[in-house]
């Protein structure tokens, strides 16, 4: 198989409507297979970065996903293919049911019925709630809406998972839940956070960005143990936790 | 916090809950308007209307506590039309009250208004508690509603308690702050904790868009439709249009 990285982005510029300037030349290089955590204080544009990964936002600059570059006419295949999991996750489930949301996404994919409940099936079984298909998403603990909205993008099967906060406001046993969950899936993922030691374990390489640009990109124990980076980009270990290199 | 659902009971299983949404749709529709239409003096017409709802309750299961909690919401229109009672035009004898002269023509007006809200706002409930709220909407596109329409009521469905709770949240840091809203300038608050909510509300309608897009929406929703139109179906729609039709016929 031939190789080619699932993120490549170059020099990406972008600016929001009213003037705020986010994004001021990022490049970001991300292999198949890594699973690479994203940190930095608020508003160094780490969400603004997210949303250009399927085209929902466009900027200046060159972003290839899987070697499709993002435009128009791939956005429909990238979107199958990159999978984004917003912070919030009443954002996230929209739909009456729960059933409803996570077959969403395919049924834009156009799949038949029976391709449908299958994927439905398949990842709601994947993240734990199977049987919870009819309920009104209103009615889950939060716990249960993180790992649900997670299944609305494992039923359109991507390749790429892209996790925008996936560990806040959930309770300890959710969180361990939940990361146990995330080293389960063997895809390539992003995890934009400000949960350090949640990067520690679930990521090998971070990428610190501070004022629109990627200002450090590394092996996950070398930079967050590096105090310089971290106090120049407003970033801090967890008092009383202390860094260990990975084993294996 | 938790809320009771428009569609609460609506997952029971009987022979009302089986049968298809359009079906339900159509008949207590029919129902209604032959109600609201029907003279008020035709009192037959109105026990038949309800005795057909009273057997549909017991038919489909529901707990009687909760057809009957529901069946309030019509009170205090009822309440309102009794409380202008005195001020009606005189006319079909009068009656004292105490003080109180209300004439025979106001009474009629009342009861006209008691008996057609009760018996619709049955209707609404029997059809709201026995069928899901999604395959109501499923139901409505069926039947060529406007999309935008079943869309908003789909996001109402899905958000309007999250807005509620936004707002019970947003009360209780304001009454932490010592606010007792006794003056006319406390107001104010009122006002921006509104305009707040508005704000945090088409937030959520962008983001809500984003998390649409990013699972390639493209302006369509599809959806999948499990019922049938049979003789069940057949049946219950002629049973609750022609029923009341027939009954009223008689009745005048």
């Amino acid at each position: 198989m031939h190789h080619r990285p699932a993120v490549e982005i170059r020099d990406l510029h972008y600016a929001y409507p009213d003037g705020t300037v986010a994004l001021r030349g990022v490049n970001l290089l991300v292999e198949e297979g890594e699973s690479v955590g994203i940190v930095g204080p608020n508003g160094a544009g780490k969400s603004t970065l997210l949303l250009h990964l399927n085209g929902i936002l466009t900027g200046r600059g060159e972003i290839r996903i899987f070697g499709l570059p993002v435009e128009k006419k791939n956005l429909q295949e990238i979107r199958r293919r990159v999978g984004l999991v917003f912070q919030d996750p009443d954002d996230q489930l929209f739909s009456p049911t729960v059933y409803d949301d996570v077959a969403f996404g395919p049924m834009n994919m156009g799949l038949s019925r029976q391709e449908v409940a299958a994927a439905v099936d398949r990842a709601l079984r994947e993240v734990g709630l199977a049987g919870l298909e009819k309920r009104s998403a209103y009615h889950l603990s939060f716990g249960q809406k993180k790992r649900a909205a997670i299944a609305t993008v494992l039923s359109m099967n991507p390749d790429l998972l892209v996790l925008d906060e996936p560990s806040s406001n959930l309770d300890p046993r959710a969180r361990r839940e939940f990361s146990e969950l995330l080293q389960g899936m063997r895809i390539t993922k992003i995890v934009v956070t400000h949960d350090l030691p949640f990067v520690f374990e679930n990521c090998e390489r971070v990428v610190v960005m501070d004022g629109g640009k990627v200002v450090a990109d590394g092996e996950v124990f070398s930079i967050l143990s590096d105090e310089e980076i971290l106090k120049a980009h407003g970033l801090e270990l967890p008092y009383g936790f202390y860094p260990a290199p990975r084993r294996g | 916090m938790k809320h009771a659902f428009l569609d609460q009971y609506s997952d029971l299983d009987s022979p009302l809950h089986r049968l298809d949404p359009r079906a339900k749709l159509v008949g207590f529709l029919a129902l209604i308007v032959v109600c609201v239409t029907t003279p008020p003096n035709l009192y037959p017409a109105f026990a038949a209307y309800l005795g057909l709802e009273l057997a549909l309750v017991t038919l489909s299961r529901l707990p009687w506590r909760h057809v009957l909690k529901r069946a309030l919401v019509a009170l205090p229109f009822i309440l309102v039309v009794a409380a202008f009672l005195p001020f009606f035009r005189k006319g079909g004898g009068s009656y004292n009250l105490g003080p109180i002269s209300l004439s025979g023509h106001g009474l009629q007006v009342l009861w006209n208004v008691a008996a057609k809200s009760t018996i619709s706002v049955l209707a609404v409930i029997l059809l709201s508690s026995t069928t899901p709220f999604p395959d109501l909407l499923r139901a409505m596109e069926k039947m060529r509603a406007p999309r935008i329409l079943t869309a908003i009521l789909s996001f109402t469905y899905r958000y309007i308690f999250v807005i509620v709770d936004e707002m019970q949240r947003m009360r209780r840091a304001r009454d932490s702050r010592g606010w007792r809203g006794r003056w006319l300038w406390e107001a104010r608050v009122i006002g921006h904790m509104i305009a707040s909510l508005f704000l945090r509300s088409y937030e959520r309608g962008e983001r809500v868009y984003a998390a649409m897009l990013a699972r390639g929406y493209q302006g369509e929703v599809h959806a999948f439709y499990d019922y049938g139109l049979g003789m069940a179906e057949a049946g219950f729609a002629a049973l609750a249009a022609l029923f009341p039709l027939a009954a009223r016929l008689l009745a005048g």
